[in-house]
């Protein structure tokens, strides 16, 4: 199948600023939380996923690892854990449930959690530098060799960030699919893939199982490079 | 062939092709790097292979060395371990020479550029000798812990750390609150230095002979300076521990001694006599430039151990990695940014516990293989160099347009 409008591959590098900032115990996270820029919480909750890649970490987010590991609170960690970032509209209405989470928490809490020294939370906040590869996709079947190979950084632009820029609806592979007309199943099932908890390296292997299993024609494994 | 195409053959064309397209965005652009000595030391290292690199990607890069009489040296070298917040006393006229030495160095170098990385705290005060119209901006590369400084050494050097227009650390836990913009780049290994490129058999074993170590025994290994803070004491208990159950057992401290550490020769001492009674623990006191012997060890070890208390990035964890062996790491510093439980290796927190995630990583022999890949792995994508030169371009993108949240280039 060829396309008017080849895929654009683009890939991204993450700017990481320290805010100098750190917390060492639940208070000082709650009070972190209220008052830090919103990139501080877009880092720890979602842009965090280009550093994590390990399989087996239980959580998808750094408030919900340093809460299980630093502070060793498991019952917020848990909480934390399943706030999904990307269904809510704007980081203001996160920060105001990640607050109410940890509110809870205190409130029911006769001390307030601490960590030891050196496992303090550094507060960091980011910006996304997104860059054309040059790299042009014609077909469907040459996306699933350019997937196979192409940086963890990529498939987090064309899979987080396009999630940000379409307003939680879509990401960029199954976005060209529908433009091509293919199989609604493959846009479908592309769509819902839990990309959230999963690392990257686990988000590659779950598009490629989808692309394997919904593109049933023979066809060519070519991209083209302008 | 170019050095960026050497360098495709370890992280692949894909890598070294988005260099290039950053690349293109910052042709030409002006940069001039200032440190203090042109060899010897981790800054000049990295400038070493950076600079050469970040010509090849088209920008136009220079490398300035500040100079000044030994005594400069002196009072830098106490701000240096003022700033990592040591005790240190300095005099006014200790300040003033810092001063001093900065002016008249401002005078000499060409610095006219887009951006000048001023490296560490000897050179910090060029901004503010030199015309404000010469320089784009300035930056302050701090490559040590600056989060504790000793209070006095940081009163006199916030006043030079005005005049930047942004600041990088390697790590968030060094940073303290400034008021010009901070980033993070993590240091990084270069996967073709002496110290980390493959090594044939014959060069392995013959290290190994020459250091008295059994080719065909496990080796424990732990590569550091001879300093309290790695806990090299710590290591010998734990091999200890672990020798009853596994009497073939081998295990090496190699490392140079602390220069600046009046410790360090006690401490040497110390880890001798402990090791005396034990033909199996071998101490290595090895020449500074001994990278071939250490990526020998290193590549001979079964368990690469760093077991430290106190630890900057802690660089030989990611040279262990690379090697592909499982790391048992003390949880501290950058140390627990690379060693992951079950994934690359253990963090713990006293001897005991190191002779416990030891034993279970000698048990399990497919474990360990599987960690050793992964932590290769790990480094591939987190600590090469290429990964290092990507944050500096993608950081210079960001000093064009600082306020956008997600930039497009």
């Amino acid at each position: 199948m060829d396309s008017p409008e080849p895929f654009k591959v683009m890939d991204c590098s993450l700017v990481r600023c320290p805010t100098g900032r750190s917390c060492a115990n639940l208070r000082e996270l709650r009070d972190a939380i209220q008052t830090v820029p919103e990139a501080v919480i877009e880092h720890h909750m979602m842009r965090c996923a280009l550093e994590d890649h390990f399989a087996l970490y239980e959580f998808p987010n750094d408030l919900a690892l340093w809460c299980w590991n630093a502070l060793g609170d498991h019952l917020l960690a848990e909480h934390l854990g399943v706030v999904d970032p990307y269904q809510h509209p704007d980081i203001a209405t996160l920060r105001e449930h990640l607050l109410d989470y940890i509110d809870d928490r205190l409130w029911s809490l006769d001390r307030v959690p601490w960590c030891r020294g050196g496992l303090e939370l550094h507060l960091v906040q980011s910006r996304l530098v997104s860059y054309d590869t040059g790299e042009r996709i014609s077909t469907p079947a040459a996306l699933v060799d350019a997937v196979d190979r192409m940086s963890s950084r990529s498939l987090f632009y064309h899979v987080h960030e396009a999630r940000r820029r379409s307003g939680g609806t879509t990401d960029d592979f199954s976005l060209w699919f529908e433009d091509l007309g293919v199989d609604p199943e493959a846009v479908r099932r592309l769509r819902a893939i839990d990309f959230y908890f999963l690392n990257l390296q686990q988000l590659r292997e779950e598009l490629l199982a989808v692309f394997q299993e919904c593109l049933m024609d023979p066809l060519d494994r070519k991209g083209t490079r302008r | 062939m170019n050095l960026l195409d050497q360098y495709e053959q370890v992280v692949g064309h894909w890598e070294i092709e988005r260099l290039r397209r950053l690349g293109e965005r910052l042709a030409g652009k002006r940069i001039v790097h200032v440190n203090s000595t042109k060899s010897g030391g981790g800054v000049a290292e990295i400038l070493g292979w950076m600079i050469p690199l970040m010509r090849e990607l088209g920008m136009d890069v220079s490398w300035e060395v500040i100079q000044g009489p030994p005594e400069f040296y002196r009072v830098t070298k106490a701000l240096h371990n003022g700033l990592q917040g040591f005790p240190v006393a300095l005099r006014q006229r200790d300040y003033a020479l810092h001063c001093e030495v900065n002016r008249e160095n401002a005078q000499r170098l060409d610095v006219q550029a887009d951006v000048v990385f001023v490296h560490d705290p000897q050179p910090l005060f060029l901004p503010h000798f030199t015309p404000k119209d010469r320089v784009g901006k300035w930056v302050w590369r701090c490559h040590i812990d600056a989060s504790r400084p000793n209070r006095a050494i940081w009163k006199h050097l916030e006043k030079g750390i005005a005049d930047y227009g942004a600041a990088i650390f390697s790590m968030a836990a060094f940073t303290r609150p400034l008021r010009c913009p901070m980033y993070l780049i993590p240091p990084s290994i270069d996967p073709l230095s002496d110290k980390n490129c493959a090594l044939s058999e014959t060069e392995r074993l013959a290290t190994l002979s020459q250091t008295g170590i059994d080719a065909d025994r496990p080796l424990l290994l732990q590569v550091s300076r001879f300093d309290r803070f790695k806990d090299p004491l710590g290591v010998i208990e734990a091999y200890r521990l672990l020798k009853p159950y596994y009497p073939e057992l081998q295990l090496a401290l190699a490392g140079g001694p602390a220069d600046d550490d009046p410790e360090g020769a006690e401490v040497l001492d110390e880890v001798r006599t402990r090791a005396a009674d034990d033909k199996d623990t071998k101490v290595l006191l090895l020449p500074p430039d001994a990278h071939r012997a250490i990526n020998a060890l290193q590549r001979s070890a079964i368990i690469v151990l760093q077991k430290s208390l106190k630890e900057g990035f802690g660089l030989t964890v990611t040279e262990a990695l690379w090697k592909g062996k499982p790391v048992v790491g003390g949880a501290s510093g950058g140390i627990a940014l690379q060693v992951h439980d079950y994934h690359t290796g253990f963090l713990v927190y006293s001897p005991p516990g190191a002779a416990y995630r030891i034993r279970y990583l000698l048990r399990y022999a497919e474990k360990r293989q599987r960690m050793g890949k992964t932590g290769h792995i790990f480094v591939r994508e987190h600590f090469l160099l290429t990964r290092h030169l990507r944050d500096y371009m993608t950081m210079l993108l960001d000093l064009e347009q600082p306020d956008g949240k997600v930039l497009a280039v």
